[in-house]
């Protein structure tokens, strides 16, 4: 009797565990008229025509990892926004942004649950917008890109379910870019701080004075192809995605193997240190130990060897990025999307705006403990940007970038993750001599178009 | 568990009753016994003791929150991974397909799988019989009760404290072109140019099989510590009285006497070489090695179904199931070996 219950319980454990896994597994669009991205929504939030009605009720608002050093600010923010919207209420959730942050949004946006003001990043952005999780700001709110730098909002388009490029998100700060690089070791390998290179390749040339003059001491650039990719092609006017972007491209330019031959030759010379050609080693580590020539190219970086090397902080010098073909930088500002599933769009969007208005941007952009840029055209024509004082590397920093903020464009190509392991890969083969150049490309675009393909 | 008679474990008193005498069927008063009767499947003498007043589902009961635990962490997991891995389901998006055995012709076709399943039995062929080996002599070593010898075993066992990522940082550091090992070796006029532990991609593996080994010798070495003490000392003794010496007695009693303890750190070692990524990303970086040469397979689950926003989670999924059956597999195998070995 009591034997002949113990299948009996398995069978319905199992039943049960059956049942969990298909819901698991559910999901599927919902039969509604309004959905987006598997989420039933109200009808206002998508299709055409812009919301309206009154700003008030009750919002979330996500930020990653802001609480501990900038409380006051967004609390200041949310009090002003409270003040002017009487009856709306901003609930601030800061997530820590360790490493499963992206797994939680994506499964807050999976669960219908996105926050309704969401801080995001481009790859996040790009995946949220194809899949409908966010609302279309030039059907909901077309007047919304008014106060942000042309360049940069007109760059800032992700292509949604149909494949349309549409204004998903709004433009935030960014970090800048600049060239870092210590001038002692400059000097030693004959090259003038002064004039730091203007090309992709004439970094490369540069670089391979160093690897002549260093005997081994100290390296120009660390190998790994990850920390070059696919920046340096874009900057070198390479087209990386076919227009319609289903394809990969680069490796029919052949100036992107004239860039795998002057990684390869550097690699091969010495300029870089044979170790770090799959290692995670950190550039900003090697150079504030004194043994590399260019450092990262993110100012913030600045204060990190401030604090951490003063005597490596000053030898550093600063010099404009190398603009090359496309005569501009590009760089992925931070941004702040809305939830197409939420209940209070009008808030929301409101808010969003509110955030990223002139007047919030700058105020937080003076704050003396961040380097960073705001997206607003009056923002950056505040005297604040416009007559930096001082020489050290700092100030250097904030007058370059804030120079080309107004030309600086939001479309920063975003491989995934695995798109930029298979692209290094190969090329790293190619820097072992076990490949040419131009085959390591091939297989590189093979792969890259079967990840696009495959959808991973 | 282990099995208790009942004069070893004693049974807690029935309701209202005093404590039944061993061995045999204690007595309730009547209407009680009756109730109870009711609701306890047909006891018999040989059920003993506290059996009769148990609920059926009293041990269920008790094993609830394991079982809860197992279904909710393991079974479903495992049962929903199986189920993926007919799908073409991605993280974003909801919706997903049925494709059937696609991603497993796919997987079939594809040299970087094959390459992934390469390295990770390499991994355990090099691994195993290494880890089954090298933590005995350790104990074999620090065995005895020498004074002092507490300092060696916890330094044998220190490694296993430490993190992953800690120990990994401290190896990259050690066999960098300019790190400890490369540095000993040319002071010592052994090598003319640094050895490229970190950038030759057979040797990264090595590598990450030597920092797998060392970070677990001495967690097997406890398990042996315990099991030399079930070697029974006379053996030995007989064995030295007959002329044998320290590594006959080692082979011919220790061995033998530690047998099962082996079976058990082979199975162990087998299934954990064959879930190597730690080692592999802290020596040969994001892409596994220079050319991703030396991914293994959970390497290559993280990189074709793991991306929070862009992974395949239906490939993802049966390169998983792949690895299951790859794990499934070799551990039969090697239970079927040491069966026939026994026999």
């Amino acid at each position: 009797m009591r034997a002949s219950r113990l299948p009996g319980s398995l069978a319905c454990f199992l039943a049960l565990a059956l049942t969990a896994a298909g819901c698991g597994l559910s999901g599927g669009s919902g039969d509604g008229e309004a959905t987006a991205g598997g989420c039933k929504v109200d009808k206002a939030n998508v299709g055409s025509g812009a919301l309206t009605g009154d700003v008030k009720g009750d919002i979330t608002f996500q930020t990653t990892n802001l609480k501990k050093d900038f409380g006051g600010y967004f609390n200041g923010v949310i009090a002003a926004f409270e003040k002017e919207h009487p009856g709306t209420k901003v609930k601030w959730i800061d997530d820590p942004g360790d490493a499963t942050f992206t797994q939680r949004l994506v499964a807050d946006a999976q669960g219908c649950t996105l926050p309704d003001v969401v801080n995001i990043n481009v790859n996040t952005a790009i995946a949220l917008t194809k899949n409908g999780y966010l609302i279309d700001l030039d059907k909901k709110a077309p007047d919304a890109g008014e106060p942000f730098v042309p360049a940069l909002w007109k760059s800032s388009l992700y292509a949604d379910a149909s494949g349309t490029e549409v204004h998903s998100v709004l433009p935030w700060y960014s970090g800048g870019i600049v060239q870092t690089f210590n001038t002692e070791l400059m000097k030693k390998a004959g090259l003038d701080p002064a004039k730091p290179p203007t090309t992709v390749l004439g970094l490369f040339a540069d670089a391979e004075k160093v690897a002549k003059a260093s005997g081994g001491k100290y390296h120009a650039l660390l190998a790994n192809p990850q920390l070059r990719i696919p920046a340096d092609w874009q900057q070198m006017g390479i087209k990386i995605f076919s227009a319609d972007g289903k394809s990969f491209t680069f490796a029919d330019d052949p100036r992107t193997a004239q860039w795998v031959e002057a990684m390869t030759k550097l690699y091969k010379a010495g300029g870089m240190p044979r170790d770090s050609l799959s290692s995670t080693q950190d550039p900003a580590n090697v150079f504030g130990q004194g043994k590399l020539v260019y450092g990262p190219t993110n100012p913030n970086f600045l204060r990190f060897i401030q604090q951490n090397n003063p005597t490596v902080y000053k030898k550093t010098g600063v010099g404009r990025y190398m603009l090359d073909d496309l005569g501009h930088t590009v760089g992925a500002p931070q941004y702040i999307g809305t939830s197409a599933t939420s209940k209070n769009a009008v808030t929301a969007v409101a808010f969003a705006r509110f955030l990223t208005n002139a007047k919030n941007q700058l105020e937080w952009a003076k704050d003396p403990n961040v380097v960073i840029f705001p997206s607003t055209t009056a923002s950056l024509d505040d005297p604040f940007f416009q007559s930096v004082k001082g020489d050290d590397p700092f100030a250097e920093a904030r007058k370059i970038v804030a120079s080309d903020r107004k030309t600086a464009t939001a479309d920063e190509i975003a491989l995934t993750p695995g798109e930029l392991n298979a692209f290094s890969a190969q090329i790293q083969l190619a820097m072992q001599g076990k490949k040419s150049a131009e085959d390591a490309l091939k297989d590189a675009q093979s792969k890259g178009n079967e990840l696009i393909k495959q959808g991973s | 568990m282990a099995q208790h008679t009942v004069d070893q474990a004693p049974v807690p008193a029935p309701l209202g009753a005093g404590a039944p005498r061993p061995g045999s069927v204690p007595k309730p008063p009547g209407r009680l016994r009756r109730a109870l009767r009711a609701v306890t499947p047909g006891p018999t003498a040989d059920a003993g003791g506290a059996a009769l007043y148990r609920r059926w589902w009293l041990p269920w009961l008790w094993m609830l929150p394991a079982i809860a635990g197992t279904t909710v962490f393991g079974v479903f997991p495992f049962l929903n991974t199986i189920l993926v891995s007919f799908t073409d389901a991605k993280p974003l998006g909801g919706a997903y397909n049925l494709v059937g055995l696609d991603n497993y012709t796919r997987m079939l076709g594809d040299a970087d799988f094959w390459l992934a399943t390469r390295n990770s039995v390499l991994y355990a062929l090099i691994v195993v019989p290494l880890m089954v080996l090298l933590p005995l002599l350790l104990a074999v070593l620090v065995e005895k009760n020498l004074p002092g010898i507490g300092f060696f075993r916890s330094a044998f066992y220190t490694p296993v404290l430490a993190s992953s990522v800690v120990v990994g940082l401290s190896w990259q550091w050690l066999l960098s072109d300019q790190g400890l090992v490369n540095t000993w070796l040319e002071k010592a006029h052994l090598i003319r140019g640094a050895i490229p532990f970190l950038s030759d991609s057979w040797l990264i593996l090595l590598s990450a099989m030597g920092l797998t080994l060392w970070k677990g010798l001495g967690w097997y070495m406890i398990f042996y510590l315990a099991a030399l003490g079930n070697v029974p000392r006379e053996l030995h003794e007989a064995a030295a009285v007959d002329g044998a010496g320290a590594v006959r007695r080692f082979w011919h009693v220790t061995v033998p006497g530690v047998r099962q303890s082996m079976m058990l750190v082979g199975t162990l070692t087998g299934i954990g070489s064959l879930r190597v990524f730690t080692e592999i990303y802290m020596l040969g970086g994001a892409t596994g090695g220079p050319g991703g040469a030396d991914r293994t397979l959970p390497f290559y689950i993280r990189d074709v179904g793991l991306d929070p926003l862009t992974g395949n989670a239906g490939y993802g999924a049966a390169v998983s199931v792949a690895l299951f059956a790859l794990t499934l597999g070799l551990t039969l195998l090697a239970q079927r070996l040491t069966k026939e070995d026994e026999a």
